[in-house]
């Protein structure tokens, strides 16, 4: 089922991270390719999908965006209940942003999905001049915490799509049967009825 | 029953005893004999059962005129002068019974040109009409009296055919459910898929199966479109009322409904349909020739309830002025008499709410649930909703000025709300009027008193920037909930409407402004700080003020008012989903069912909308005059829910059809973004309000936005 290029496979995907470290504009790269300068803050969420394939694989992204405010942290675990794969983001020149993320990556420890699997966005690449954190700092951490990490730019497109293929690549081929509180959601027959592939 | 055969449905009187062409019965149900077979006895009921009617007819206020087309013609035969008119759909207020009406230029009230939208065409008053247009030639006006299609309610309409041929006029053909065609109306400049959009808008109209160009109208036939015309209230009305009780004042209606209910298929009754189409022009001369030739002989005292009828202005908007007032007959309005009363003292309606759970389809058309209504309720609310079309236009710098006294208060706060309300305010008069509605400005201020009032806030703006202002970088290394704060509001204020030439461009002074009054404001409300989503509240005050403090304040009136939006708790947020939720579930209890199904009954999907009063949902300049219609609080405070309200069941369909869950449902809401029409949104919003009555108000939130 899973080599079957025409029932991709659906797995949810949640992003989080401080507001202002691009959280948007990855997703907008990587589903639409678009990347605004002044992309405006997302208020709840958004949700868009993206199919993409890794070798014999589909994978269709269900993404989630959050806002990314600590205000509106009580809404968090809705989005990211039940993700197969979550993206935590933080800008490279924001020490803030980075101990955010220190704090979502706890969090999804604490109650997430055990299986998930989680990436560290080191965003904002292309301001390197402004850097408050080596990436060897935030690679470490990643290592310590079994994160993979990458640090991405959405303004110059740099390992967006890397990103999402490295996760696409890291979900569980044939992942059973996902328990009701998520995991990750293979295809069915109904899935497939019902829902159109959809792409924004 | 068989035998239904009538040309048009008496709703409006052109019908005298004289040429009644139906014979009340007194068993309930109306029965309708072809005029030439009216006899005398029969017709001597129908005096009674007119007055009767007139006297309900007292109920309503006004007819609304829902869509209007000029220039379209038709053509009495090959030889024969084209006769132009306008093709009209009206809605009664009271009960939203939707009439169609074509009526040529000539039997306009006055000679007034077609185009002066201010002038009515006289529907009723056959004699005077006809008297005025006496200087035409009388073939002509014979012709023009025989062709004019006066209003037929929809709910008689049982297809209608479009012809677009390539080379030739596009016309439509009418076909009534007693087999009769109104004759071809030609469209001179485009505008049949248009109309049937709006037709569609208030009716359910579906493409036959068997033929694209013919479209069916309240095809019960359909399994669908059945289990919606079931919840038609005017059909359980009717029906209702006239086994009851109704007798005589019923008599005058016929229903189609009952022979629907036996029809086979859709496809038996396109075919039916187009069998009929043979009989148009010769049906349609003879019948409309036999009820109308008589009216140059209409004496308006034949007329049974001469001075008792209630006066109907077709309300277009009078230059800038609201149409709110209109049962009074001025002279110059010409009236439109409606003896048909669908309001049974009874009003039956389905209020099963579970039924209408099941059955998928029930208030399916695409403004919602308004089939829905209980004309109880809307009959109770005095006044008429003016509709888009008879939208006032904004509040004009002259009419702002007239609002005040000579020491410069404010008269009429109500007066104004309801303007901002419903015609929305002039860009030139904005900066002065949204200070009152914001409550920067009280409404009973003098002139010297606002100047007060400005100096001492300016004052108090300065001391709390002041304050802000002079914690120095070394001081700010040890604030870190400051140096937060500053870094949210940086990293928002840049990203506001930054498209809007007023904040475009690198270094713009109006970011800079809309970062220094919300770093005042996290000083004014320390408690609060910055949440993401005011910048979006304060920028159109910001474009609108054009200046720092006033701009501050109006922001602090908004925000006394929305700040539980924004509290950690989310208690504001939660509330305001949970009395949509409830307000849903009043007014839409099948996708209240449907949203329960699918687990999305917290209506987080429509957060974005309540946090920022649809901020990003609407371009720029029809935030500004939503949000002066909210904030003028002339129906409620929570007028932002009815509009919830109604752009969901807007979108009932999509949302039902489409097997939304919560995901796709968010996506769906988040997109239609920029998609929303506003004013449909407020008309129906008001229509929701409205009907909802006391019952909405329960479920509101007790405070808050």
């Amino acid at each position: 089922m899973a080599g079957n290029p025409s029932a991709p496979m659906q797995a949810k995907l949640v992003l989080l991270g401080d507001m202002g470290t691009g959280k948007s504009s990855l997703v907008l790269r990587f589903v639409k390719g678009q990347f605004f300068e002044y992309q405006e803050s997302t208020i709840g969420a958004a949700f868009l999908t993206q199919t993409v394939s890794v070798n014999d694989t589909t994978v269709k992204f269900e993404i989630w965006d959050t806002a990314g405010q600590e205000r509106y942290h009580s809404l968090a675990p809705m989005y990211y209940r039940g993700a197969a794969a979550a993206i935590v983001v933080y800008d490279i020149t924001s020490t803030d942003s980075f101990n955010r993320a220190k704090s979502w990556v706890r969090e999804l420890q604490r109650q997430g999905n055990p299986a998930l699997v989680m990436a560290l966005a080191g965003n904002k690449s292309d301001k390197s001049d402004e850097r408050k954190i080596p990436a060897e700092e935030a690679s470490a951490y990643a290592d310590e915490n079994g994160l993979f990490f990458m640090e991405t730019s959405a303004k110059t497109a740099a390992n967006v799509n890397e990103l999402f293929y490295e996760i696409a690549r890291k979900l569980p081929k044939a992942a059973p049967t996902p328990a009701p509180a998520g995991g990750i959601v293979l295809n069915n027959q109904q899935n497939a009825q019902k829902k159109k592939s959809t792409c924004c | 029953m068989t035998g239904l055969v009538m040309t048009s449905r008496p709703v409006v009187s052109h019908e005298t005893p004289e040429i009644g062409h139906q014979k009340p019965v007194s068993d309930g149900f109306s029965h309708t004999t072809r005029c030439t077979e009216a006899k005398a006895s029969e017709l001597s009921n129908l005096q009674p059962s007119l007055a009767a009617l007139c006297n309900e007819e007292k109920t309503y206020q006004s007819a609304v005129v829902v869509y209007a087309k000029e220039n379209i013609f038709v053509q009495p035969g090959i030889k024969c002068k084209r006769i132009s008119g306008r093709l009209s759909l009206l809605k009664k207020a009271v009960d939203d019974v939707m009439f169609l009406a074509w009526l040529p230029y000539a039997l306009n009230n006055t000679s007034d040109s077609a185009t002066d939208d201010n002038k009515f065409v006289v529907i009723s008053d056959g004699g005077p009409a006809l008297s005025e247009a006496s200087s035409t030639a009388e073939s002509e006006k014979r012709d023009r009296t025989l062709y004019a299609v006066h209003p037929v309610p929809i709910s008689d309409m049982r297809a209608v055919r479009r012809h677009t041929p390539t080379i030739g006029w596009h016309h439509i053909i009418i076909v009534l459910h007693t087999g009769l065609s109104l004759p071809p109306l030609y469209f001179t400049n485009g505008g049949v898929k248009d109309f049937l959009t709006v037709l569609k808008q208030h009716t359910c109209l579906v493409r036959s199966p068997d033929d694209p160009n013919l479209y069916l109208v309240n095809d019960i036939a359909d399994p669908l479109q059945r289990s919606m015309t079931a919840l038609d209230l005017l059909e359980v009305q009717n029906r209702a009322g006239w086994s009851e009780s109704a007798g005589g004042s019923a008599s005058l209606f016929v229903r189609g409904g009952k022979d629907d209910l036996d029809t086979p298929s859709p496809r038996d009754y396109s075919l039916g349909v187009l069998e009929h189409f043979s009989r148009v022009t010769k049906l349609a001369r003879d019948t409309t020739a036999h009820i109308f030739g008589k009216d140059q002989g209409l004496d308006a005292s034949t007329w049974p309830c001469e001075g008792e009828e209630t006066l109907i202005k077709l309300n277009y908007p009078p230059q800038g002025m609201l149409a709110v007032n209109c049962a009074d007959g001025e002279d110059e309005a010409p009236v439109l008499r409606v003896v048909q009363s669908d309001d049974d003292e009874a009003a039956p309606c389905d209020s099963d709410s579970q039924s209408r759970c099941d059955d998928g389809e029930s208030a399916s058309t695409s403004v919602g649930s308004f089939e829905l209504l209980e004309s109880e309720r809307i009959v109770s609310s005095s006044k008429r909703i003016p509709s888009r079309a008879q939208r006032p236009f904004p509040l004009s710098v002259e009419e702002w000025c007239a609002f005040f006294e000579p020491d410069g208060r404010l008269a009429d706060e109500r007066g104004f709300r309801e303007r901002a309300f419903y015609g929305g305010i002039d860009q030139n008069v904005r900066k002065e009027a949204w200070k009152y509605l914001l409550g920067y400005m009280p409404f009973n201020s003098t002139v010297a008193e606002r100047e007060q009032i400005r100096e001492a806030k300016k004052t108090e703006y300065d001391a709390l920037k002041a304050q802000w202002q002079s914690i120095s970088a070394s001081q700010e290394k040890r604030f870190t909930k400051f140096r937060e704060r500053r870094m949210r509001i940086d990293k928002d204020v840049v990203r506001t409407d930054r498209l809007l030439p007023f904040y475009a461009e690198e270094d713009n002074s109006n970011v800079e402004l809309l970062r220094s009054i919300l770093m005042t404001y996290t000083f004014y409300n320390f408690d609060l700080g910055y949440c993401q989503g005011m910048s979006d509240l304060l920028s159109p005050i910001l474009y609108v003020m054009e200046d720092e403090v006033d701009a501050f304040w109006c922001f602090v009136g908004l925000m006394d008012v929305m700040e539980s939006n924004f509290h950690r708790d989310q208690n504001g947020m939660h509330s305001q989903l949970q009395s949509l939720k409830k307000l849903v579930q009043l007014l839409d209890p099948q996708l209240h069912c449907y949203l329960e199904k699918m687990d999305c009954l917290n209506y987080f999907f429509c957060y974005r909308w309540v946090l920022i009063t649809f901020k990003r949902e609407f371009e720029y300049s029809l935030v500004l005059r939503l949000w002066e219609a909210l904030w003028s609080k002339h129906l409620c405070e929570h007028f932002h829910l009815f509009v919830c309200a109604a752009v969901l069941q807007k979108h009932r369909r999509a949302i039902i059809h489409g097997e939304m869950e919560f995901d796709t449902l968010l996506r769906f809401i988040n997109d239609l973004s920029g998609k929303i029409d506003l004013e449909v949104a407020l008309y129906d919003a008001e229509m929701l309000f409205q009907y909802a009555g006391e019952a909405g108000q329960e479920v509101l939130p007790t405070s808050g936005p």
